[in-house]
């Protein structure tokens, strides 16, 4: 005999001990699973908040980064702008002034191209090499007699062109203007190459 | 071993000279030993400053660092190989050139008349190109091109001694200061007008503008070339890298030497676009040209000149140098550009001997002609340099006038 007295009720209340044992660790169990699913959710939410975070912020960056670059962009291309016009305007300025010196057009005045071979070998020939030559039938082009004065205009254009991409000042280019060419009013010709003398 | 430094002395040195040497030159008794910036020093240690430069081609000053360290580093690597083969420097040297004038091809050659050599034969060709049979040359009558016989053909005064004769046929001179005599001279046979845009060896003579032009109408009009002589006038001497930069003309080809290497002997030829195919393989040809050590010592040279600070600070310099010249008692005139610098002196002063008495009191400048003396400072000098070498020009005319 069990000290609790009748057997069969020690073995009910174990049996039912054991079912309500049994019931509340199912209980904990269910109630763990049911937190850990919580923390796991409330883990998720919170990766998916900042992941949302994240990207919201790589996307602002995104957008400040596109919007430098564009305004860096478009400042080079203004500063390459402005360098073909600057480049296209000097070049009008050198052609003006060798079609005026040529009395002709600017792009007449070049002899016909000679023809050349590439070089095939560059041991130095032992036997002189026959000129490739392409004859061309000279014409005697008039010569300006009258010295010019739409040539000395050009020429002086010039002087100041090539004395500006040098390095020379607005004064030395002047001085060289007038005593050169006996130019007095120099602004004109200054102005059109360096730009109006500021004020 | 003799150390460099001290030498031999000038009496030893000048036997040696008496006894080996061809007797081509009148030297002056000066038996330099070291160089530094713009003075040098001779065998028994006198300073003397140097206003010539050796005709104007140490114009970074003598041993300039720079250059010495890009000749040093070079001799090191490679010092020659020939043109059978490509080597870095010269192609650099080549590129820069161009770049830096008419934009087309680089002929290296080892000495100023060995440019004008190749220049000459630039337009000979181009000429035949035109259909020309016999091309001829114009230059000016008091230019001075070389001495080898292409280019002694085309500088009148030396040519005509006929002891060295014949020349080369196909070369013609007309006066300096004569557009109509440059217009009329130019026709259906000229291949080229060579021209100094500064005459250098004649006493200084800057070619006026309107001859510049006629020049360049009248080469336009025939299909010629026209080459500048760059050799003295380049390479910064003038307050530009070019001497043409301040003339109302763009050349077709140009010529440099002299200050080019720093004073290692280079030369070179360069052209515009439109010559820039002339020459084909077989036409040119040298076995030392372009080598590494000259074309690396140019670049160095080319670090130091190229410079708008620097080519500023010569054309400043060179108008204080006139400007106190001409205050001098017995200076008549001063002529040039820049750094490059011709003294008209009066009537009846002896150029010779005030060049010489120069030379004694420690001034070295050179004497292109009876009345004038030419000079050819470093570039680098500053105005102390100049306050000097006029003080010094001073005193000695006081000792002439009248003389």
């Amino acid at each position: 005999m069990s000290p609790a007295g009748n057997p069969r009720d020690f073995n009910r209340q174990q049996r039912a001990l054991r079912a309500t044992t049994a019931e509340r660790l199912e209980a904990i169990v269910e109630a763990a699973e049911r937190a850990a699913e919580g923390v796991i959710d409330d883990a998720e939410a919170q990766a998916r908040r900042y992941l949302a975070q994240a990207q919201a912020e790589a996307d602002r960056l995104t957008q400040d980064r596109t919007a430098e670059l564009s305004d860096l962009i478009d400042t080079l291309l203004g500063q390459a702008l402005s360098l073909r016009r600057e480049a296209e305007s000097l070049q009008a300025t050198l052609e003006e002034a060798r079609a005026r010196i040529d009395g002709q057009p600017a792009s007449a005045d070049e002899p016909a191209p000679v023809e050349v071979e590439e070089p095939e070998e560059l041991d130095e020939p032992e036997v002189p090499v026959t000129p490739r030559l392409r004859a061309v039938v000279f014409e005697e082009a008039p010569l300006a007699e009258e010295g010019g004065r739409r040539s000395d205009a050009a020429g002086a254009r010039l002087l100041a062109t090539q004395m500006a991409i040098s390095g020379s000042s607005r004064e030395e280019i002047a001085h060289r203007l007038r005593n050169g060419f006996e130019i007095e009013d120099t602004d004109a010709i200054l102005d059109a190459i360096l730009g109006p003398e500021e004020s | 071993m003799t150390d460099v430094a001290d030498g031999i002395g000038l009496e030893q040195t000048r036997a040696l000279e008496e006894r080996y040497l061809m007797r081509t030159y009148k030297r002056a008794p000066v038996d330099f030993v070291r160089g530094e910036g713009a003075l040098l020093w001779d065998a028994d240690g006198k300073q003397y400053l140097d206003f010539l430069t050796g005709i104007s081609v140490c114009s970074v000053g003598h041993c300039h660092p720079d250059v010495v360290k890009a000749v040093r580093e070079q001799a090191k690597h490679l010092i020659h190989v020939s043109n059978l083969f490509y080597t870095e420097p010269m192609a650099r040297l080549a590129e820069r050139l161009s770049e830096s004038s008419l934009g087309g091809r680089v002929f290296f050659a080892n000495s100023g008349t060995e440019a004008n050599e190749c220049a000459i034969k630039i337009a000979r060709k181009h000429a035949h190109a035109r259909g020309v049979a016999a091309p001829e040359i114009v230059s000016f009558e008091s230019d001075f091109h070389g001495r080898s016989y292409g280019a002694l053909s085309a500088t009148p005064g030396l040519a005509a001694n006929e002891a060295l004769g014949p020349m080369l046929p196909g070369f013609r001179s007309v006066p300096r200061d004569d557009p109509a005599a440059m217009r009329a001279a130019v026709g259906a046979s000229t291949a080229a007008v060579l021209v100094e845009p500064i005459q250098g060896e004649a006493g200084v003579f800057p070619i006026a503008d309107e001859v510049l032009l006629a020049a360049r109408q009248a080469c336009d009009a025939a299909g010629a070339l026209l080459i500048f002589d760059e050799i003295q006038t380049g390479i910064g001497r003038t307050g530009s890298l070019w001497a043409y930069e301040q003339t109302p003309v763009r050349p077709d080809v140009i010529t440099s030497a002299k200050a080019l290497g720093g004073g290692f002997p280079i030369g070179a030829c360069i052209t515009s676009p439109l010559a820039a195919e002339v020459l084909e393989p077989g036409d040119h040809g040298s076995t030392f040209a372009g080598g590494p050590v000259a074309t690396a010592a140019a670049l160095a040279v080319l670090d130091v000149i190229d410079d708008p600070a620097l080519l500023r600070h010569v054309r400043e310099l060179g108008a204080y140098l006139r400007e106190s010249l001409q205050a001098l008692e017995g200076v008549r005139q001063t002529r040039g550009r820049g750094l490059m610098v011709g003294v008209g002196l009066e009537e009846g002063v002896d150029a010779a001997a005030v060049g010489a008495d120069l030379l004694g009191r420690g001034l070295v400048v050179n004497v292109p002609r009876l009345d004038t003396l030419r000079l050819l400072p470093p570039l680098v000098i500053d105005s102390d340099h100049v306050d000097r070498a006029v003080e010094l020009i001073g005193e000695s005319l006081l000792g002439f006038r009248g003389s």
